[in-house]
């Protein structure tokens, strides 16, 4: 009888009777093959593997990572806050104790999802791995922790929701944003003015193979992340880099991916994309399962692997190489912002986000203080296409004396002035969550 | 008249029950060396002075093979196992004579890999070096295409005296469950139907002519002209037997739990709204996951004759059992001898409970009552944590669509059916949180179960309508249908199929309600272009019984 060396939890929540249209990649049928494979190999039977029942992820859940437009019932449906939900129960299930790794094979997924929610974009609503680390600090008071987002696509929600935390390290490893949604994630975005070299880009050419992506993992994340030292390490698990995805250009593989779960070894992972539901997925997330179990995966290869893998080209290799420095330059020694502020004012920043899925253009104003006692107060007005003017107000979870009492006074200000349809409180140090909405909207 | 005999591991019980009740009842220590002797006897006791040309119907539970297997009394077995890519196949070798062929059928039931011929001809060989006669074929994802069972099945022939392949066992997926089922179903398949054709042989004598059904985990019954292809399925009845007693002795409509207490344990069983619990994926031998399908039933080492011990100053009771207990002749106090020491039972040789009681309380400085209070305490609690334990895992059952997740309902226990030897005491003692019944006749309670038990039976129907095929792997039907199929084509094609193999199969019970279980269909898209349907059908006959004894 197989016994896992890591006692592993799998919240598996496929959401058979949930899709975001009939024929869209995230659909109801999505997950049914992984299941299929995981039951055909008697995974749920190997001795130190438990099968979990997600949890239900609560508004006040959301709102410790979001700042929700009117409000979060109105950006949700259940199968989010189940989704959600089930991140939550993979990290309570590993610091109970009651396992030592777990893995939330979820949908839908959440990396695209900002801190400003106002719909869908990128197939996501609410961040599943922002929402599940926000839970862990506030319950388990655990403060470093690291998010390595595998998946195909830049996260570039995760890297909007945790920008001004310096004790968040957010790595992201993607398919280089010029050739692919959501479009970003270059070299140069490294972090807000508070937290530079906290985010951390790695953006790789189409048609990396398992040399890149070992390479890359080898050389420039595990270097960074023994030197930042998480208490806990996450990975946002996309399989989208899978040779036969049908909405990417990369050239990874089941074995890949398990090597570098193995190498990486993080404590959560979570899936995000992936959508070769059939040729993909089912053995990607064994090998996936396998090695964060500590068990032999190497008779995990995809049916067509040696008809349609081919291994990397020498440009490829050569490019990758070259990212090392920078990347490396971009943790240990970020550049300054110039225009950041003096001490005890905002800096300012401007963004225009487009909401793919749903067609929605949204404005922002954003705000951080520069404070010398804590990471700063965070206010930002968001304009979206499909509602007027609305503000989020965030006390961080370190948040000053000064920063508390300036957060209230700009909230209690903001629900006076009547100028905002929407006033989102989200108050770290006291745990208080509120909203104060325009009853006439 | 029907007759149910129940062969346990320790007593063997046999009842005939009539229009009105119970008839007769016959109750015997169970000789394990000679269960066919133990069968007869039963036979012939608890049909005494009766007409045996009344008997309607026999329903038999025996231990035959889970004995043959826990005591490893097995044939030499050949397994063929193909797997294609995932978890290395090696783990899963069991016996001494596995055989891994390469080949490989993928989860859509597609060929990816040819099997091996080569080599199973050289396995085959090899075997017939040592004179194997019994095989077992099972490939990867074979109950969506069993072309490479078949194939192993076909290089047997002339070899082989039996062959499971283990598409014909079940529908469900599970490799490694399907593995060790198709071993054992092979490896015991020769016991059981010799045992099988004696027990035949005897009726014949005894003039009976009854039709014999075998009783399965599952608290259903297969006739015995079928288990001899599926002996297997006649593993673990005996627990399944008791609780399919107590749905004849009481009308249960609630969320209940049945307890049955017997000598060194107590079986835990959970009905929700009056039905009971199936396990998930089937029940386990000697830790070893089978595709049996099987009541849920859990075990914990708290009987009647469970040890009282001290350590540190802390009164337990069980696991252990040093022999009866004292009011039987024992030489240590167990938990009816604290019963009988408290006066709540009265069981045999009460002077001796006391005697001993008093010898152990006074070894460890304890007053006697003391101890007897504090051994019943820890025995009820034991019992009540894993009450309370089973029932928070059925609830934390993982489900996979949102509407279960939100309308999912749960499962809160309003009464417990106590059964088995100190039934009556320990209710008494535990009725204070929750009402409790104790049947009558609950001491034949596993007999009535065995005997007034229904048919059951399972299977699933998988089809790609892009492919245009349909398959019922454990009916052995494969067909043509068309890019239009439909789901409700496919669940009328599954009760239509079921009906004809039950009444070719022998399945003697009459207005067979078969309940489709699970009924779903997939859009395929393949690069943005529908491809066609995965359509999933699983049909259940659930267990039941042909009639109750309870007022």
């Amino acid at each position: 009888m197989l016994k896992a060396k890591n006692r592993l939890g799998l919240v598996f929540f496929p959401a058979f009777d949930w899709a975001i249209s009939p024929t869209h990649p995230e659909r109801e049928e999505r997950l049914l093959y992984t299941q299929d494979q995981l039951r055909e190999e008697g995974v749920f039977d190997i001795e130190g593997i438990v099968e979990l029942k997600p949890d239900i992820a609560t508004d006040e859940d959301v709102m410790r990572s979001h700042f929700c437009f009117p409000d979060v019932r109105s950006v949700i449906t259940e199968s989010h806050m189940i989704s959600a939900g089930g991140a939550i129960r993979a990290a309570r299930a590993v610091l109970d104790g009651e396992v030592d790794r777990a893995f939330a094979l979820v949908r839908p997924p959440g990396h695209h999802a900002m801190k400003c929610v106002h719909g869908n974009r990128g197939f996501c609503n609410i961040n599943n791995e922002a929402i599940m680390l926000e839970y862990i600090r506030e319950h388990y008071g655990k403060r470093r922790i690291a998010i390595v987002d595998t998946d195909c696509h830049h996260g570039d929600g995760t890297q909007d929701i945790f920008w001004h935390d310096p004790d968040v390290l957010f790595i992201s490893i993607h398919q280089d944003g010029r050739t692919l949604y959501p479009g970003s994630g270059h070299l140069r975005e490294l972090g807000g003015p508070n937290a530079k070299g906290r985010t951390i880009n790695i953006p790789l050419p189409p048609n990396t193979s398992e040399d890149g992506f070992i390479y890359t993992i080898d050389n420039m994340v595990m270097p960074i992340l023994d030197h930042f030292k998480p208490e806990i390490i996450i990975n946002s698990a996309g399989q989208d880099n899978h040779y036969t995805d049908p909405i990417t250009n990369m050239n990874f593989t089941a074995h890949g991916y398990a090597l570098l779960n193995e190498k990486l070894n993080p404590h959560i992972a979570v899936l995000e994309g992936g959508y070769s539901i059939q040729g993909a997925l089912p053995y990607v997330n064994l090998g996936i399962v396998l090695a964060m179990a500590g068990l032999d995966y190497s008779h995990v290869k995809e049916p067509d692997y040696d008809i349609n893998y081919s291994p990397q080209e020498n440009e490829v290799t050569e490019y990758i190489k070259k990212l090392k420095d920078p990347v490396l330059d971009n943790y240990f020694n970020p550049k300054p912002d110039i225009d950041r502020a003096p001490v005890g004012q905002f800096t300012l920043r401007h963004k225009n986000i487009y909401y793919d899925t749903d067609g929605i253009q949204e404005s922002q104003k954003e705000q951080i203080m520069t404070c010398k006692d804590c990471r700063g107060l965070l206010v930002i007005e968001s304009t979206a296409s499909i509602h007027p003017v609305c503000v989020g107000i965030e006390i961080p979870v370190d948040g000053c004396k000064r920063c508390q009492s300036e957060g209230y006074k700009i909230y209690e200000k903001a629900v006076k002035s009547k100028e905002y349809i929407s006033v989102q409180l989200t108050d770290r140090v006291k745990k208080v969550y509120k909203r104060v909405k325009d009853p006439n909207y | 008249m029907l007759l149910g005999i129940d062969v346990g591991g320790t007593h063997t019980d046999a009842v005939l029950i009539g229009e009105n009740g119970i008839e007769s009842t016959f109750k015997a220590k169970t000789d394990t060396r000679n269960l066919l002797h133990t069968v007869t006897t039963a036979l012939k006791e608890v049909t005494s002075g009766i007409d045996v040309k009344k008997i309607k119907n026999i329903n038999l539970s025996t231990t035959l093979s889970t004995n043959a297997i826990i005591e490893n009394k097995l044939e030499k077995t050949a397994l063929f196992i193909s797997s294609g890519p995932g978890i290395d196949p090696a783990n899963f070798r069991i016996g001494e004579n596995t055989y891994i062929i390469n080949g490989s059928i993928n989860h859509r039931g597609s060929e990816v890999l040819k099997l091996d011929s080569p080599s199973i001809e050289k396995s085959m060989n090899a075997c017939i070096k040592d004179n194997i006669k019994v095989f077992a074929a099972v490939t990867k994802f074979s109950t969506r295409n069993s072309i490479h069972e078949s194939s192993i099945a076909a290089s047997a022939e002339g070899q082989a005296d039996f062959i499971t392949q283990g598409h014909t066992l079940s529908s469900q997926l599970s490799f490694p469950r399907r593995a060790a089922t198709a071993y054992y179903n092979s490896a015991v398949w020769r016991i059981y139907s010799n045992f099988l054709t004696a027990i035949m042989e005897s009726l014949k004598s005894m003039g009976i002519e009854a039709p014999v059904n075998i009783l399965k985990a599952d608290g259903g019954t297969m006739p015995a002209e079928v288990s001899k292809n599926l002996p297997v399925e006649s593993i673990l009845s005996g627990p399944a037997a008791s609780i399919m007693g107590i749905v004849a002795l009481n009308k249960i409509t609630e969320d209940a739990v049945i307890l049955d207490i017997g000598g060194t344990t107590t079986d835990i069983a959970i009905f929700a709204s009056g039905a009971p619990l199936m396990e998930r994926e089937g029940i386990s031998l000697e830790g070893i996951p089978t595709l049996v399908r099987s009541l849920q039933n859990r075990s914990i080492g708290i009987g009647g004759d469970s040890a009282i011990t001290v350590v540190n100053g802390e009164v337990r009771t069980g696991p252990e059992r040093k022999g009866p207990c004292a009011a039987e002749g024992g030489e240590h106090p167990t938990l009816v001898d604290a019963l009988n020491f408290k006066g709540i039972t009265n069981h045999q040789n009460k002077e001796k409970s006391i005697e001993q009681i008093k010898l152990l309380a006074e070894k460890n400085k304890l007053k006697p009552e003391i101890l007897a209070d504090k051994a019943i305490a820890f025995s009820v609690k034991k019992i009540n944590d894993e009450i309370e334990l089973l029932v928070s895992q059925i609830n934390q059952k993982p489900v996979y669509t949102i509407h279960d997740m939100i309308q999912g309902k749960k499962i809160i226990p309003k009464k417990i059916y106590i059964i088995g030897g100190p039934a009556a005491a320990l209710a008494v003692i535990m009725k204070d949180k929750i009402e409790i019944v104790v049947p009558e006749n609950y001491n034949v309670a596993n007999a009535i179960g065995a005997a007034l038990a229904r048919t059951t039976f399972e299977t699933e129907l998988f089809s790609d309508t892009g492919k245009e095929k349909m398959v019922i792997p454990n009916l052995g039907i494969e067909e043509k249908v068309s890019r239009r199929y439909s789901l409700s084509e496919a669940e009328n094609d599954i009760i239509a199929h079921t009906r004809k193999y039950l009444e070719k199969s022998g399945y003697k019970d009459k207005d067979l309600k078969i309940d489709i279980v699970e009924s779903s269909s997939f859009r395929m898209i393949d690069d943005y272009y529908a491809s066609g349907n995965d359509i999933r059908v699983k049909c259940q006959i659930r267990p039941g019984v042909v009639m109750n004894l309870h007022k």
